[in-house]
């Protein structure tokens, strides 16, 4: 057995009364590449938030190479060599490499004047570790966001760091950059540095992990090394169940064409065409740029189109609003819902009526209250969504509820298609299965849905047929019979499948 | 609960507030409006004195001369600022009916619209003087008011004098449509009747020393040749002589209200002159009306108050 | 547990809707205690008339504020529009014409600032800076700086009791007052534009997403803070018997006070008209108060910034507390 360099046992933590960590117990191994797997919302950000000292634990105890410590703020766990490293890079866009390498340690001389020679010096240093050719002067916002990754690192380095937790360091990355970054952490490890990697793309994991923790709704589901696992295996532990049963799949008998898009574009996507039948789920895929939900919104109409059709049901339609394209039937869930998908100020009645408030003005005016509450109490009741009560303002609802909501709101606008854009992101394990049962009875009764998602297994599951994007074009459209992970990311970083 | 209590805290630090800033005004107060209600004979006699605003000295010094007269005739005095707005000197008069003062003197904000705040009066019953600017409606006891025409007419004098009888003028007028304003520019005017003397810009500057700065900036760049300015109050003087002073020209600068500001100027040489009115006379003047009128006496419905010009 | 959790909410929610009252309350109670003159029924009619006009500016202004934005402009709104109806008024024309015109230039001057925001894609408190300049200019080359008496045809008698008249002994403002309250409250509450207000100034981008046209309700906003300034131009107006060239200016402030004691965030999406009544109501008994009170007009900013102050943190602290 590898020597544990930071061992959390017990470690219980509750938000509110809320339990959202559950005895949950971690090691990270001296010179190893621990995994750390699970679905959102299993509570991955949470532990290593508590271990780098931005939550408090409510109980448990932590060990750093044998002695206890419990971090308060995040400099005491930098101090003592933990450092971590965002999803979202924490680097001054405006500053040079080097001032934000050592931003809030600038070495300094007698008269507080920045030693910029030294400052410049040692971040050489620590680029020419990571094989970096920029220059130390060079401003972070004319980098990739790679190499961004790659200075956050060496930040973390400067540091003197022993345990670096990586947050999904891939998710921004082109392949090139991801190999090498793992270059890089390969290189880390063989020195000595412990890491522990998050992330969702479980081949990464395969290709660098020695060991993997799994959480499952915020206990621990298991820790194994990555010999005694595969793919499917760690699916199993993330989701408790089959891969098969996660995504419900029901086969309908396709309709007439709904939608027809022809050539659409603007500054955002190119010459994007296709059809959608009544009762179709058509996922688009792609990697995260590749102007998926851009093209959303302009066949929602929230960015104008240079060029292109839209059909509905053979009629050429004209939108420039939101307000049009709800007009003819078309729907638009958010992938941002807390910034254009929901109020978060209004309750659940207020939301859910939004899009639809037509419908229930009466006379002089006045907004239909009691009807609005039994279109609401339906949804609630058919989406399942709890709450404790209609009257409850959005900002105190589960993700997974406000999601709901937001197709609630959607739906109510009577839609004949539903653009869903990443409709599980930030949903927990339990809520998605619900969702996906949503979608399903939707397109059981007709409705032609458009499914934008990151997660590929999302897309095999439960689509129709994948379309696949890359640079604001639709690099290929597979029927869901022949497509698979390898042949949508192909399509994704833009090569040609056979 | 915790919050409930910093709440009541926070309130009643609100409450002390208040309450400090108010015994801070006339503690006894409270005790006078009991027994002041029915039989005025034995206690204080209780006048309200509006004052248009407390931002500028001149009716600062309105205020102190009424204050030090109402001492003296052992009066209460219950002062209100207006701030320049009429809405606010028809509430200051309301407030004053509801405390059920004797008379209330209002320095007015504006001529025409204090013509409700007097009527209020009037339906109350209780007698009112106006004091520097006159009311065009309702029942007035008495006016006490400088002169401004006549004023405006000495300050137009010395220029013609100073000039002799030629040259190129500037006007600085007061707040549009206010009768000090008006009156003197009128006075001024009828001053330079005759002369050579050529009025070759007149502009508002709204009785304000910044803006008569600026406004005076502007006129600097405007005309190459002037001669002297006749500002319808000392605060605009000054802030045109500093006006001129940045310029380098030279130009005789007459202001009107010998503020002490003026004063000092007109003793340095700078300013060239500037009409005395005495606020505090018009002040003192006003209080002692007021007592007269309280007393049954009957008094002449307009008392000017003598002007003087101070030169160096 | 988790129903404790939500009662305790609710409790505080009420606590907190009601916050603004305490504070009224207390005011009151203090006040009756220091100055016996103070609870009258005449003194309360004063106070209630004084009101009227901060409070029909301070229900404009609660929607222009409700939707993140601001008007500054309403004092120099409330000048122009006075300053025209007075004229009319002068010239002898039919009563409800006057107010019709007058009410109508009010709001189309607000929906040019709803166009400058929306369409221009202005920031409110710059937009309304330069309308509030503008308009004072205009008032001043409009009324050549001189005030404009109303008197001097029929029309006047009757313009007059606006301002002045009573009905059942009690000031006509005040019904005016009342009768904006309860129209603003009820397209606030039950009306879809006043749920399109509330959902705009929580979350634009939402907003323009559920299909609402955003800069429609911004002119619709705008509009109403113009309109009601108006309306209180000719309060103002008619209760002096003439118009000022400079009414007004500085009222945005005393409004903008009303609001945020009643409770509206400034940020937007959170706050009603009842806050509004109550926030307009304190400020209108702070003045009175402390003219009672004879404190020095020094002071009396003093007195009412620290009040100000107090009750903006009341809220706040509430609002971290969630």
């Amino acid at each position: 057995m590898d020597e544990k360099i930071v061992s959390m046992k017990n470690i219980v933590k509750e938000f509110s009364g809320v339990r959202v960590l559950d005895n949950v117990d971690f090691n990270i191994y001296k010179g190893k590449i621990m995994a750390l797997v699970g679905e959102n919302g299993a509570g991955k950000s949470t532990l290593m938030k508590i271990l780098t000292g931005v939550y408090l634990k409510t109980s448990g105890d932590i060990y750093l190479e044998g002695k206890e410590v419990n971090f308060t703020t995040t400099k005491e766990s930098q101090d003592m060599g933990v450092a971590i490293i965002h999803q979202e890079l924490n680097l001054v866009q405006d500053l040079s490499i080097s001032e934000n390498i050592f931003l809030g340690r600038e070495p300094v001389g007698k008269s507080g004047k920045i030693k910029w020679k030294q400052l410049y010096d040692e971040s050489k240093q620590w680029l020419d570790k990571l094989g970096l050719n920029e220059s130390p002067k060079e401003l972070v916002k004319n980098l990739s966001v790679g190499k961004q990754q790659l200075i956050e690192i060496a930040k973390a380095l400067s540091l003197n760091a022993k345990v670096i937790i990586m947050d999904e360091p891939t998710g921004a990355l082109t392949i090139s950059e991801t190999e090498k970054l793992f270059e890089v952490v390969n290189e880390l490890r063989s020195q000595g540095h412990s890491i522990v990697y998050i992330s969702h793309r479980l081949n990464e994991i395969f290709q660098i992990c020695d060991y993997v923790t799994v959480l499952r709704d915020g206990t621990l589901v298991g820790e194994k090394t990555i010999d005694e696992l595969d793919e499917d295996k760690i699916i199993e532990m993330m989701v408790g169940r089959k891969l098969s049963e996660q995504y419900p799949r029901v086969n309908t008998i396709l309709g007439h064409t709904v939608l027809e898009v022809k050539n659409l574009s603007n500054k955002f996507v190119k010459d994007i065409s296709f059809e959608l039948k009544e009762g179709e789920i058509l996922g688009v895929a792609g990697l995260v740029g590749a102007g998926r939900t851009e093209m959303a919104r302009s066949i929602y109409g929230v960015y104008p189109l240079d060029k292109g059709e839209i059909l509905m049901k053979g009629k050429p339609v004209v939108i420039k609003s939101p307000k049009d394209a709800i007009k003819e039937g078309i729907a638009y869930v958010s992938e941002d819902r807390k910034s254009n998908g929901i109020v978060l100020g209004l309750n659940i009645v207020e939301n859910v009526t939004l899009a639809s408030l037509d419908q229930y003005v009466g006379k002089i005016g006045k907004i239909n209250k009691s009807e609005e509450e039994k279109s609401t109490d339906s949804y609630v009741k058919s989406m399942s969504i709890k709450a404790a009560g209609t009257k409850q303002l959005l900002k105190f609802l589960s993700g997974g509820n406000q999601q709901k909501v937001a197709l609630a709101k959607n739906l109510n606008t009577n839609p004949k298609i539903l653009i869903l854009d990443e409709p599980t992101r930030g949903v927990d394990v339990g809520a998605k299965k619900e969702i996906y049962e949503l979608i399903n009875k939707y397109k059981e009764s007709g409705m032609s849905i458009l499914m934008i998602s990151s997660e590929i297994p999302e897309i095999l599951g439960i689509s129709d047929r994948v379309m696949v994007m890359h640079e604001g074009m639709v690099t290929g459209t597979l029927d869901i019979k022949n497509a698979d992970q390898e042949k949508i990311m192909s399509l994704a970083v833009g090569k040609e499948v056979s | 609960m915790k919050k409930m209590k910093k709440a009541l805290v926070l309130l009643l630090v609100l409450l002390l507030t208040v309450s400090i800033f108010g015994c801070g005004g006339n503690g006894d107060e409270g005790d006078n409006g009991d027994n002041g209600d029915g039989n005025g004979e034995d206690t204080a006699k209780k006048i309200g004195l509006v004052v248009s605003t407390l931002n500028n000295p001149f009716f600062v010094d309105l205020r102190d001369g009424a204050q030090a007269k109402a001492t003296e005739l052992g009066a209460e005095l219950i002062i209100l600022d207006s701030q320049d707005d009429a809405a606010t000197e028809l509430s200051n008069v309301e407030d004053l009916i509801t405390q059920g003062v004797d008379l209330i003197m209002i320095n007015p904000t504006d001529s025409d619209a204090v013509g409700s705040a007097v009527a209020a009066a009037n339906g109350a019953g209780i007698p009112v003087v106006t004091l520097d600017r006159s009311a065009n409606s309702g029942e007035v006891e008495a006016h006490i008011a400088s002169d401004n025409v006549a004023g405006g007419k000495m300050a137009g004098d010395f220029i013609v004098a100073q000039l002799g009888g030629t040259g190129k003028v500037v006007e600085l007028e007061g707040i549009p449509g206010a009768s000090a304003a008006r009156e003197r520019g009128e006075g001024f005017n009828s001053a330079l009747e005759g002369t050579e003397i050529e009025v070759v810009a007149k502009q508002t500057a709204n009785f304000d020393r910044a803006e008569g700065l600026s406004v005076m900036e502007n006129i600097l760049q405007a005309q190459a040749e002037i001669d002297a300015v006749f500002a319808h109050n000392d605060e605009m003087a000054l802030g045109a002589l500093e006006a001129i002073k940045a310029s380098g020209r030279e130009i005789l600068v007459v202001g009107f209200d010998a503020t002490e500001d003026a004063v000092t100027s007109v003793q340095a040489g700078e300013m060239a002159a500037t009409v005395q009115q005495l606020p505090k006379e018009i002040g003192g003047m006003g209080v002692d009306t007021a007592m007269k009128i309280l007393a049954g006496e009957s008094v002449d419905e307009y008392i000017p108050v003598e002007l003087q010009l101070v030169t160096e | 547990m988790k129903k404790l959790s939500l009662k305790g909410r609710d409790w505080k929610s009420i606590l907190s809707q009601n916050k603004p009252v305490i504070v009224l309350l207390i005011l009151i109670v203090a006040m009756s205690i220091m100055n016996d003159r103070f609870l009258t029924w005449s003194n309360a009619l004063t106070v209630l008339r004084q009101t009227s006009i901060n409070a029909v500016i301070a229900t404009g202004l609660t929607f222009a504020i409700l939707i993140g934005g601001i008007d500054l402009s309403v004092g120099s709104v409330l000048a122009i529009c006075g300053a025209v109806s007075a004229k009319m008024v002068a010239s002898g024309m039919n009563i409800f014409l006057v107010i019709l015109l007058t009410l109508m230039l009010g709001l189309g001057m607000g929906m040019v600032n709803g166009l400058f925001i929306s369409k221009g894609r202005l920031q409110p408190f710059i937009a309304t800076l330069g309308t509030m300049t503008l308009l004072r200019g205009f008032t001043l080359v409009y009324t050549q700086g001189k005030p404009i008496s109303i008197f001097g045809s029929e029309t006047s008698a009757v313009y007059s009791k606006i301002g002045t008249g009573y009905f059942l002994g009690i000031p006509i403002p005040v019904y005016i007052m009342l009768f904006v309250f309860v129209i603003a409250y009820y397209i606030l509450r039950h009306m879809k534009i006043g749920r399109y207000t509330y959902a705009l100034g929580s979350n634009e981008e939402a907003t323009m997403y559920s299909g609402i046209k955003t800069d429609n309700v911004k002119i619709f906003v705008y509009g109403i803070s113009g309109f009601l300034s108006a309306l209180a131009g000719i309060i103002v107006t008619s209760r002096l018997g003439s118009a000022q060239p400079t009414a007004g200016s500085g009222y945005e402030l005393d409004a903008i006070a009303a609001v945020v004691i009643g409770g509206t965030s400034m940020a937007g999406g959170i706050g009603t008209i009842f806050g509004t009544a109550i926030g307009a109501l304190i400020i209108g008994i702070l003045n009175n108060a402390l003219n009672l009170l004879q404190v020095s007009s020094y002071y009396q900013g003093v007195a009412k910034g620290i009040v100000i102050l107090i009750a903006v943190l009341l809220d706040r602290k509430q609002r971290t507390s969630r």
